[in-house]
């Protein structure tokens, strides 16, 4: 707490400094990552799906661009010089997420038909696509062009037939093998067989728990992480309650004085 | 045995000479979820009248939770002492409180520079949500100046009868007895002795620790760590053309970018906009998280000039005590700030109140001595209150701010006008309250859509990786 405390005490000095190094720092990193999206919006016009690691040997690298903002004159001067020689001062000229199926915030379904029919998969990949590039590339927003796109405008059956089918169909071949297999060991051990099997409680109470696991183990991370969440949920009640949980030697001395 | 006794004396005895022998143990009949039965408090029933003077109670901090508590206090007929280090102190806030605030103290409106009635909710994508169609006429969110809150309700104490030292409070020799008071050692700044100030000491019979995240009295008293988020913030003034887009909305970014585990801001001011972000696992990168809110707000904060920069810790959850014998601690320093929003204003006030109360009809309005039973009411009360709503908004925060699928999915059900409609209802007044069943489950069901595809979509993602 007392580090704590020395950090914040005089917050406008300190880090009014330490800004000074880290956006430039920052700043010259977001702008190498523009000229790398330069050649890749150059290269693959077509959907083809390249990652944004591509790294860019084909386009000449000017200076850095600055972002055009004034209010950072206090921090990095040599920014407001760059302003006339570079290419890019003005928003417009950003690298910003570009698409020939994405028009006014959100995807045109008209471009995505395919034999008379909205191709689904195609609007869920371009999607996708638009995410990855905006997690590696975070934009700005603006109000002249909002986004607008909802995913729920896809029926819920592409959904399902994406996402949800192969998995249950690789689950459901899991808790097949394992069910054939377990049946046979039990009834090689004990000689009863699947009816009779499905009629003992303990054989069911396996079952319960063989379906169970298939269902909630699907990775190797996922035993880890379901202890992790246990833990998760109980924590905060246990933080609230900490208070109440006075050791006894505290409350004794309140007591009892002659 | 004990028991006879207490109904015999209870309010009859005017000098504490004789009361020493008829100070019982008796098991209080507090419901509390009590593993070792031998968590034995004192009734205050037994407590004797103090002689010939009122409960004297110190006010450590005069934040929100510090000026509710001595004015409360103070009205209820106790000698309070509020002691603040900082009587300008700008505090790096928020600055937003609910509409519920304005009606239970009583705040003059012009207190509140801004009435927010909209605002946006901005995903990872940057998709943009609108929200504040369900609020009435009435209904906003007021941004406040806390410099100018502050100093109200500490005024407002001072005119209950409280008594206001500019000093700043160093630490407090615990008594040994049930009766002997608490000495603090504070420094005592006045406009003669300069800038150094003057070392005093004052006894005082209970303390009320008010002093924030770093609260001082915390550590007298052994209260115990909490974790905490950092939140920085930059106060930019912008042209006024791009002002008056921010005239009643503030906007919510949300993404790995801005922060792993919290979320960026633009919340309007007096005259000025506070663009910031918090985080609890990835102190480091701050600035990082910083520089990226202010890129995700760029084209509408573009030509604005920084002229503050702050940063501020929050606590996450209480401090494992929160109250010892007669010092119990309230607001920030109690830890009392919720997830998910990071809203503590209101919450700090409402525990000084309420700890102030606790204290006042403990003591019978000053008349008698109190102990940690009556402070332990107010725990209890607090909890009873509270407990649902920090509970709600921690599930809130766990399963929205996970990871960017989840913020998309926060992001496409804040859309939805009945989640508007409950989120907003329990924010101004702070009250859960029971939506209609039908709507719950669809509500359920949306969201676990949601959810489906966001996630789906962040394997596509994933596909596209490799």
């Amino acid at each position: 707490m007392s580090l704590s405390m020395a950090l914040f005490s005089p917050p406008i000095s300190s880090p009014l400094q330490n800004s000074n190094l880290t956006s430039k720092i920052s700043l010259s990193l977001l702008s190498t990552k523009r000229f790398s999206l330069v050649s890749l919006t150059q290269a693959s016009s077509s959907d083809n799906g390249t990652s944004a690691t591509v790294s860019a040997t084909t386009v000449e690298i000017p200076k850095p661009a600055s972002p055009a903002k004034e209010e950072v004159p206090v921090k990095s001067p040599t920014e407001s010089s760059s302003d006339e020689t570079d290419l890019t001062t003005t928003t417009t000229t950003e690298i910003k997420f570009q698409d020939a199926k994405w028009v006014n915030g959100t995807w045109d379904l008209k471009q995505f038909e395919k034999e008379g029919k909205t191709d689904w998969d195609s609007v869920i990949v371009s999607e996708a696509k638009r995410r990855k590039w905006l997690e590696d590339n975070p934009e700005t927003t603006t109000n002249d062009e909002p986004v607008l796109f909802d995913t729920s405008i896809i029926p819920w059956w592409a959904w399902m037939k994406r996402y949800h089918l192969p998995e249950a169909e690789l689950l459901n071949g899991r808790a097949a093998m394992i069910g054939f297999f377990m049946s046979y060991f039990v009834d090689s051990l004990t000689g009863v067989g699947l009816v009779d099997q499905m009629g003992n409680f303990f054989c069911k109470t396996l079952l319960f728990v063989a379906v169970a696991g298939v269902l909630f183990i699907r990775k190797n991370e996922d035993l880890d992480k379901l202890k992790g969440l246990f833990e998760e949920t109980t924590l905060y009640d246990k933080q609230w309650q900490a208070t109440w949980k006075e050791p006894e030697s505290s409350s004794s001395t309140v007591s009892s004085q002659k | 045995m004990a028991s006879f006794t207490l109904k015999s004396f209870t309010g009859l005895r005017q000098s504490s000479t004789e009361q020493t022998n008829f100070i019982s143990n008796v098991p209080s009949s507090l419901s509390l979820p009590q593993r070792r039965t031998s968590l034995r408090v004192t009734a205050s029933r037994a407590s004797p009248n103090l002689a010939n003077r009122k409960l004297r109670v110190a006010v450590i901090g005069g934040g929100p939770a510090g000026g509710a508590a001595a004015e409360t206090l103070a009205q209820g007929g106790i000698e309070t002492i509020l002691i603040e280090r900082k009587m300008d102190n700008c505090k790096p806030c928020g600055g937003a409180i609910p509409l519920c605030m304005v009606g239970e103290f009583n705040l003059p409106l012009d207190i509140i520079d801004r009435r927010v009635t909209k605002m946006k909710m901005i995903s990872p994508s940057n998709i943009a949500v609108d929200i504040g169609r369900t609020l009435k006429e009435h209904e906003y969110i007021g941004m406040v100046r806390r410099e100018v809150l502050d100093q109200y309700l500490r005024e407002r104490a001072e005119k209950s009868g409280a008594t206001v030292i500019n000093g700043l409070f160093l630490k407090m020799d615990l008594p040994e007895n049930w009766d002997t008071p608490y000495v603090l050692h504070y420094t005592e700044y006045d406009g003669k002795t300069g800038a150094t100030g003057q070392k005093k000491t004052m006894e005082v019979d209970a303390v009320i620790g008010a002093d924030g995240a770093n609260s001082r009295v915390a550590k007298s008293i052994g209260a115990g760590d909490y974790d905490y988020a950092i939140a920085f913030q930059e106060r930019i003034r912008i042209p006024d053309d791009k002002m008056t887009y921010y005239e009643d909305l503030a906007e919510m970014y949300v993404g790995d970018d801005v922060s792993p585990d919290f979320y960026g801001w633009v919340f309007p001011k007096c005259d000025h906009v506070a663009v910031g972000t918090g985080t609890v696992t990835h102190k480091g990168d701050i600035k990082k998280f910083q520089l990226a809110t202010r890129n995700r707000a760029k084209d509408k904060i573009l030509g604005g000039k920084i002229i503050r920069v702050e940063a501020h810790p929050i606590p996450e959850h209480p401090r494992p005590r929160r109250l010892s014998k007669r010092v119990a601690l309230v607001g920030d320093a109690a830890g009392y700030v919720t997830k998910c929003s990071g809203e503590g204003i209101y919450f700090a006030a409402k525990s000084g109140r309420m700890c102030a109360e606790a204290i006042v009809e403990g003591s019978q309005n000053g008349k008698k001595m109190i102990d940690e039973s009556d402070l332990r009411k107010y725990l209890e009360k607090w909890d009873k209150t509270y407990l649902p709503t920090y509970r709600v908004l921690d599930v809130l925060q766990k399963v929205f701010y996970r990871s960017n699928p989840a913020r998309e999915a926060f992001v496409e059900m804040c859309g939805d006008e009945y989640v508007q409609k409950m989120t907003f209802d329990s924010y101004l007044y702070k009250r859960v309250a029971p939506g209609s069943p039908l709507e719950d489950l669809k509500l359920a069901v949306n969201t676990i859509g949601s959810v489906f595809r966001a996630n789906a979509l962040r394997r596509e993602i994933e596909k596209l990786n490799v």
